[in-house]
């Protein structure tokens, strides 16, 4: 128990205690607690800067993309898997599509990198044998939301197939039978049986990221991220990133914690909000 | 349920269609493994788009044995930070989860709400890092191991797993005069293969993917990972293309197509080399998350 009590303390309330500094002109020399205190100025001054507003947009800008296109996805992919009878096409298609799951950010945008390479990449190569004028995807603002949601695709959809895959076995076959003497086709039983019967997944799968909504994948934006693609790649998170880690001269902490409490404090509503909704209507509690 | 021939025709096109999708989540991978072996002269024609052409593995073998890149280091340290982290990480998961799921133990719920309240409420980055550096955290291998080594989430399966086990083998056991190690050791580590075998999969592949922690806290190029180490040779360089210049080894011509392929497929091979057990204790996890939510 001591280790884990240990590491509660340190490693994961230690930080919350540390979030003090967004109420004070932090400096690393003096430390956390020699520095001057300053109130609410440093809040005060995330309501005045006028590049939040911007990265608040581009943060819900890309929850909304992945809830809107991202999450219907998956649902019909497994309806379709679900009517596969052959065994091994079943394994084939989920093993296979699960893959992408588990391979780094890293590895995804250096291949959508080599993919998308103005110099190289096959997908400008297909463009200018077609006629067309090679385009720097990645340097391009317009490309940046297009990019991020269909590796969001490719990363997620195997992934929550299998959950609502999983639902579906619990469905019991004489419902089905049921409904095959009342006369339902193929089409009228994925409608009217299978998906209902999934739907309190569905729910809770919604729920689940409607709570995360200011929750990005940070590591993939950080990878595909450049000053060229800044209006619309940079959201809360990684302002907040720049500002600690990328900036020049000495980083304002303060400021950067500041701008992340209020995010937090915003999400953390949001999250314990739709726990309640999911334990409500699904009758399932996320935690 | 009776076949029908449109319910032939219908699983054979829906079958068909459902393999192509998933191929297609494969095939920007083997490409990438496809352009690391094919010969530079090809590539710079663009005339590789399916299969290999002039295959070999010069590009795999320069660019682990050239040191510029890193990429040898790279992987050397990934793996030992894994397997260090996902050992020391399942050992400190378990036996929190274990104190934490025994009824005896009054203080079990507040600290797990706790922990939960961490999980849920960021801190962020920065008073993280603020505190990590006191702890000598920055650029030590250290925060590849030890601050990581509770996931919630993870902590949260472990727990409803050891909860499930049914009491009747822990009473009679402290009947027989049994204590607190003796139960842990000879009765649940027993019971709970499947469960270490989940938090194991789960922990060694987030460790080996992470990519934020490392590049905020390890800043010297000997102590980076894969991770960071992809970043600089294929993505940073995609803005400069000043790394790679061509050259011919061993009668290939190599250039920064093939190199930089070699480089992304080696830093996935890993993974997908273990991808069979993960997906198994994967699906179990989700299962097991699945029923407690």
């Amino acid at each position: 128990m001591i280790p884990g009590f240990a590491m509660l303390v340190l490693f994961k309330i230690g930080p919350v205690f540390a979030m003090v500094i967004s109420l004070q002109d932090y400096s690393a020399a003096q430390g956390v607690l020699g520095s001057r205190w300053v109130a609410l100025d440093n809040y005060i001054r995330v309501f005045k800067d006028p590049y939040i507003l911007t990265i608040v947009k581009n943060t819900l800008i890309l929850a909304v993309l992945s809830i809107v296109v991202v999450f219907p996805l998956p649902i019909i992919f497994s309806l379709f898997l679900n009517e596969v009878r052959r065994k091994w096409v079943h394994s084939a298609v989920q093993a296979l599509s699960f893959l992408p799951y588990f391979i780094s950010a890293a590895v995804m945008v250096s291949i959508t990198y080599t993919l998308l390479s103005p110099s190289y990449g096959i997908v400008n190569e297909v463009i200018v044998a077609c006629g067309g004028t090679a385009i720097n995807f990645m340097a391009k603002p317009s490309w940046f939301r297009p990019i991020y949601v269909i590796l969001e695709i490719w990363q997620t959809f195997g992934y929550s197939s299998i959950i609502y895959l999983a639902s579906m076995t619990a469905i019991d076959l004489e419902i089905y039978e049921a409904a095959e003497v009342d006369g339902a086709n193929r089409w009228s039983k994925m409608v009217h049986v299978t998906l209902p019967s999934i739907l309190p997944s569905v729910i809770v799968m919604l729920i689940i990221s409607v709570g995360n909504i200011f929750t990005v994948n940070l590591d993939r934006i950080l990878l595909m991220y450049n000053p060229s693609v800044y209006p619309t790649a940079d959201v809360i998170q990684t302002y907040v990133y720049r500002i600690a880690f990328q900036s020049t001269g000495f980083p304002d902490y303060s400021y950067g914690t500041s701008v992340n409490v209020l995010k937090s404090l915003i999400a953390f509503a949001l999250v314990v909000g739709v726990n309640k909704l999911a334990a409500k209507f699904a009758e399932t509690r996320l935690f | 349920m009776k076949y029908s021939r449109s319910d032939k025709a219908f699983d054979a096109m829906n079958s068909a269609a459902l393999l192509l999708i998933a191929a297609l989540c494969v095939y920007p991978f083997l490409y990438v493994l496809f352009l690391a072996m094919s010969d530079g002269k090809y590539l710079s024609r663009g005339e590789v788009t399916f299969l290999p052409k002039g295959a070999s593995l010069e590009a795999f073998r320069y660019i682990l044995a050239n040191p510029r890149f890193n990429v040898l280091s790279g992987l050397t340290n990934s793996f030992l930070y894994t397997i260090v982290g996902t050992l020391v990480s399942i050992f400190c998961t378990y036996i929190t989860a274990f104190v934490l799921s025994r009824t005896r133990f009054r203080h079990r719920n507040w600290i797990m709400s706790f922990f939960i309240i961490t999980w849920v409420f960021e801190a962020g980055i920065i008073p993280q890092y603020i505190v990590y550096s006191r702890f000598g955290f920055v650029d030590n291998p250290a925060v590849m191991i030890i601050p990581g080594a509770i996931n919630v989430q993870f902590l949260i399966i472990a727990r409803s797993f050891l909860e499930s086990v049914p009491k009747e083998l822990e009473e009679a056991a402290f009947v027989d005069g049994a204590n607190d190690w003796v139960i842990l050791t000879r009765i649940f580590v027993p019971l709970s293969s499947t469960i270490i075998a989940t938090l194991g999969t789960f922990y060694a592949v987030s460790i080996w993917n992470q990519y934020l922690i490392p590049q905020i806290y390890l800043k010297s190029s000997g102590l980076q990972t894969v991770q960071q180490v992809l970043k600089n040779v294929v993505i940073t360089d995609s803005a400069s293309g000043t790394t790679f210049r061509n050259l011919i080894q061993n009668g290939i011509i190599l250039n920064q197509q093939n190199l930089k392929s070699a480089a992304i497929f080696i830093s996935m091979l890993p993974i997908v080399c273990v991808y069979p057990f993960v997906m198994k204790y994967f699906k179990k996890g989700i299962m097991i998350g699945a029923v407690k939510g």
